[in-house]
């Protein structure tokens, strides 16, 4: 990964850890301000029902003392006093009279609890008052209690009043149905609504629960509240997941409604919407993600700019230091500023200045030791044929002197020796002239495993014509591929490796020609089984004219140097005194330089855009 | 002094006497104002019909009449036939029609017409038709079938489009269906023309403001609930009652009641307090039944049992492993009926079964309350079955003992428990004069008089 890169990684990911920590706190903080405002708005809404109930069971308890003290009352408890009252006098009556109090529920009830008329339930007249227990003093207040009705059970808020006529009674019980009309007049502000379960029985059951507006949409939800509100003495609150959106959520908080011996008559749910605070959340979020991904845009501008500042000079320097590993050690970079950077610059060209001169000094003293040593070669390639001929031309100058017929004599001898010096000085020279005329490869396809057959088939003869014979293995690897190389140039430095080879085995020895390839390069390898090189000669080895040999030019392994140089590739040598030599020759396939050559040599044709 | 006393004692007694009589004296004259609780928007009898039987009577004998009649003691009278005769075997009969019987639109009354008439209300008769006579060929005998000519879908009407015609005391001089019926007597009635001008008929009018019309003088004649006819005849106010003639009954609507069903029906026959229910929600008023029938009509009534027997209700009950819970179902717009639904499932309940009052759909049992077709006890019994849903009894002929049989067969089926017969009461204002209490509840405009001084 790049420094840039790595820059901008770091901005972001500060731009987001800080949005993020920022947007997390503001949730938080968020979520217990709404819990907060959502408990103070329970509280008081559970404080408004106390009030509605309490001003509820107030107008209950007046309106029972008011037709207590009514004359049909009256009437009614006289009736009861004299015994059998005629229950068919009074059988819409308790409906009139409830009627002009609004009462929904009235029952007249004598002494022993039988009922006497009821506006709510008519028929049940003569019937015991089950739930009247007259064996307790009459409450003043209001009180929570269920009612049986024609078709079914309902909740009320009731008030019992006695009309004592001598030592006889009459009971009034009067109430008002808590169904969907109380729960809708209670005041709820917005995002809160009411419910109330009638706690008929210990399983739950939907039809008991009553919404304002109607049908409660999936009662079994409330289910699971509604049992711990009866099971528990506390006031449970859920969260009511109504459906897969958290939007829907509803906080349910769970009041006990007690009757007067403290049994739980119905249970006040009372809800707050979670809508609020979940699209609070929302917004949060998104405000964060717009915060989050301006920051991460800015991170990327600035990440940008300040690599661009700051890592311009580095990658100039990079780009720089990778052309001097090329090579290019003329290399400058352009950095002008004055900190760390700016000195590094300055260092690096001052470097590659330095370097620059050390080169040309060592090309200067290179030069100066090659032509030093060419001319130490030349002298001593050159004084051998020389001295023969000086001895000869001598020899016929005092032959000539001393007796013509032996001059005749010595003339012919001369003659032929001084052609061969010269041919021999002719030799060196061409060898000279061969080296310093050395051809650029001509690429082609050459297949490595025949150029080693190829020398191999040159030198059979020779070979066994060594005393003892040099036994000459092939080791070829089928699987070599094709290589772009010049044929004849290989074939030529092969052949001198080879030649190396056998000057290294006088007396026998075995030459091993090898091919592998080693990933996207072909190895060419010549093994002899000679007497081997000491580390400084396998040093000075590809020094032109550099010989261990007692004869040669010592130019052999300098030419396969240069067309193993020229191809692109390296020339080793793994040898060891009493082990033999290995030359090792490691080629590049160069197959697109070849079709870049093609292609240029078909560009450079006339016609060749045909 | 002495000699102007006598005589001028004898002249006020004169005129005294004069003008009681005038009082008792038939007066011509006047528009009698009545009101009824339904509201039928046709009054071809043959949809009339499908309302109870009183009110279906009541309109029906105001523009038509019936070839014979049936008075209080049950004796069949000549109507538009003079007379008739049944052949042996009673599957054929022959009627002699009354002549000069002209429908309202001026038309005679004609065998053919009358045999239209007759074969529309009952297509399975094959009628024929002769020169003043008609005869009419039953596929089964009918010893009942001068009763059944009573009933008011035998009325003779002639049908033409858009328009029927009777030849009853009263024609129409103002139709507005389901809200007023206002009839102008008939000048050339047969029987003579009524004493009053004219009708006036409000429908479907509250039991509460006929009431408050009798009150306010707005109307001469009401109908009155059994459980108000006791206080409103304690305020002052005349009130008509006829024989016990409503049926309160539960009917079990399972066509099939298991043996199980059977056991529950009586435990709920037995667990039914109907005293207290009469004494209470009907205010004193009708009889406790046993049988379909009153006792008036047929005599043996008092052999069905109507006793209040929680014990042996709840010892009925347990001999059922599971009693299911049922619905009783009733007429919503029947307060009541309400009532009674409501105290027929606390005493239920207290037998240990669960019984649920409901005011729509079709309960397991419904409240029916019902008047029955004729005083003719063969006839109401077919008729009331019919109208129930119930099995029809074969009856073939005119036998208390085939009649008893019948009906003990239909209450042992279970399908019915008769719980009260209730009387029609009729609120009537003090200008109604020569209202005679019918048996079978039923009008007679054509013979009442409005008196036009207070008594």
């Amino acid at each position: 990964m790049s420094f840039r890169r790595k820059l901008l990684l770091v901005f972001a990911l500060t731009v987001f850890l800080s949005v993020a920590a920022v947007g997390w706190i503001v949730s938080a903080l968020s979520r217990r301000a709404f819990e907060r405002a959502s408990r103070e708005r329970t509280m008081a809404l559970i404080k408004q029902f106390q009030r509605e109930f309490n001003r509820r069971g107030e107008d209950v308890v007046h309106r029972v003392d008011a037709i207590a003290a009514s004359e049909p009352a009256a009437h009614m408890a006289v009736a009861v006093t004299r015994g059998a009252p005629d229950y068919g006098a009074y059988l819409s009556e308790a409906k009139s009279i409830a009627d002009s109090q609004r009462l929904d529920f009235l029952e007249f009830i004598d002494g022993q609890g039988t009922i006497i008329a009821s506006a709510h339930w008519p028929a049940k007249f003569g019937y015991k008052e089950s739930l009247l227990n007259l064996s307790q003093p009459i409450s003043k207040e209001a009180y929570l209690k269920r009612e049986d009705v024609a078709d079914g059970a309902v909740l009320g808020l009731f008030a019992t009043r006695a009309i004592a006529i001598g030592d006889k009674s009459l009971y009034v019980i009067g109430g008002h149905r808590l169904d969907k009309d109380f729960l809708a007049s209670l005041e709820l502000p917005s995002g809160m609504r009411a419910l109330l379960y009638q706690n008929f029985g210990t399983a739950f059951s939907p039809q008991l629960l009553i919404d304002p507006s109607g049908a409660v949409q999936q009662p079994d939800r409330l289910a699971p509240l509604i049992q711990k509100a009866q099971q528990q003495t506390e006031e449970p609150t859920e969260i009511i997941h109504w459906s897969s959106d958290p939007a829907d959520d509803e906080s349910m908080h769970a009041i006990p409604l007690r009757g007067r011996d403290g049994q739980l008559l119905g249970v006040l749910l009372v809800g707050n919407s979670q809508r609020s605070y979940v699209e609070l959340g929302h917004r949060i979020t998104l405000v964060a993600l717009l915060v989050g991904g301006t920051g991460i845009l800015l991170a990327v501008l600035l990440s940008g700019w300040t690599a661009g500042r700051v890592m311009r000079p580095v990658e100039q320097l990079a780009l720089a230091a990778r052309q001097v590993a090329d090579g290019n050690w003329n290399t400058q970079v352009d950095i002008r500023s004055t900190d760390e950077l700016g000195e590094l610059a300055e260092s690096f060209n001052r470097m590659t200045r330095e370097l620059l001169e050390q080169r040309e000094r060592l090309v200067q003293t290179e030069r100066v030791a090659a032509w030093r040593e060419l001319a130490r070669r030349l002298a001593h390639e050159l004084k051998n044929p020389l001295f023969p001929l000086q001895l000869t031309v001598e020899n016929l100058l005092r032959a000539r002197q001393q007796s013509p017929q032996a001059f005749e004599e010595m003339f012919q001898e001369s003659t032929a020796t001084l052609l061969a010096e010269i041919a021999n000085l002719k030799t060196i020279i061409g060898r000279f002239s061969e080296f310093s005329k050395m051809p650029q490869p001509q690429l082609q396809e050459v297949n490595p495993n025949e150029i080693m057959q190829g020398v191999s088939r040159l030198f059979e003869a020779q070979l066994r014509s060594q005393r003892d014979g040099i036994t000459c293995n092939l080791d070829l690897d089928d699987r070599v591929p094709m290589i772009a190389a010049d044929p004849d140039l290989l074939h030529r430095a092969i052949s001198n490796l080879v030649l190396n080879a056998m000057d290294a085995m006088p007396q026998a020895g075995t030459l091993t020609l090898r091919t592998r390839q080693d990933g996207e390069r072909v190895r060419l390898e010549v093994s002899d089984t000679g007497s081997g090189l000491t580390p400084e000669e396998s040093e000075r080895l590809f020094t032109p004219y550099y010989t261990s040999k007692e004869h040669g030019t010592g130019l052999g392994l300098a030419i396969v140097q240069s067309v193993v140089s020229d191809h692109g590739g390296k020339i080793s040598l793994e040898s060891a005194p009493g082990r033999g030599s290995t030359f090792r020759i490691e080629l590049p396939l160069n197959m697109d330089r070849l079709s870049a050559e093609q292609n240029h040599a078909s560009a450079a044709k006339p016609g060749s855009f045909i | 002094m002495r000699h102007f006393a006598l005589p001028l004692l004898a002249a006020s007694s004169l005129v005294l006497v004069g003008l009681a009589q005038a009082a008792r004296r038939p007066q011509y004259g006047g528009t009698l104002h009545t009101a009824i609780q339904t509201a039928p928007v046709s009054l071809d009898p043959a949809v009339l019909v499908q309302l109870d039987s009183v009110t279906s009577r009541n309109l029906s004998s105001l523009l038509f009449d019936t070839l014979v009649t049936m008075d209080d003691l049950g004796r069949i009278r000549p109507a538009l036939a003079l007379t008739w005769q049944g052949e042996p075997g009673s599957q054929r009969w022959q009627f002699r029609l009354r002549r000069g019987v002209a429908f309202d639109d001026g038309s005679l009354l004609t065998p053919s017409a009358v045999a239209a008439s007759l074969r529309a209300a009952n297509p399975t008769w094959t009628i024929y038709a002769l020169d003043d006579s008609i005869t009419i060929e039953l596929n089964s005998a009918n010893p009942s079938l001068a009763a059944e000519l009573t009933l008011p879908k035998n009325s003779i009407v002639k049908r033409l489009p858009g328009k029927i015609s009777g030849t009853g005391p009263f024609r129409v001089s103002d139709w507005q269906p389901g809200k007023k019926l206002v009839v102008a007597a008939n000048e050339d009635y047969w029987r003579g023309r009524p004493f009053v001008n004219s009708a006036e008929i409000a429908l479907g009018t509250s039991a509460r403001d006929q009431l408050m019309l009798l009150e306010l003088g707005k109307a001469d004649l009401i109908e009155i609930a059994p459980e108000q006819a006791r206080r409103t005849a304690m305020e002052g106010r005349r009130v008509s009652e006829s024989a016990p003639l409503g049926l309160v009954a539960l009917v079990f609507t399972h066509q099939q009641p298991s043996s199980e069903d059977q056991k529950l029906l009586d435990a709920l026959a037995l667990s039914i307090d109907r005293a207290s229910i009469k004494t209470v929600l009907l205010q004193g008023e009708g009889d406790p039944a046993g049988g379909i029938l009153p006792n008036w009509m047929t005599g043996y009534e008092f052999l069905f049992p109507t006793e209040f027997n929680m014990q042996a209700a709840q010892q009925r009950r347990a001999e059922v492993p599971y009693a299911p819970a049922w619905t009783l179902s009733y007429d919503p717009s029947d307060s009541l009926g309400r009532l009674i639904a409501e105290r027929v499932a606390l005493n239920v309940k207290d037998a240990g079964m669960t019984l649920r009052p409901i005011s729509t759909g079709s309960g397991d049992l419904r409240l029916v309350r019902t008047a029955l077709a004729s005083p003719n006890p063969e006839v109401a019994l077919a008729a009331v079955t019919a109208s129930l849903g119930l099995p029809q009894p074969a009856l073939t002929a005119n036998n208390p003992e085939e009649l008893y049989q019948s009906e003990n067969a239909l209450l042992q089926s279970h399908r019915i428990i008769p719980l009260f017969h209730l009387p029609v009461n009729y609120g009537l204002s003090t200008a109604v004069r020569n209202w005679g209490e019918r048996r079978t509840g039923a009008w007679d405009l054509s013979d009442i008089w409005l008196a036009t001084e207070k008594p």
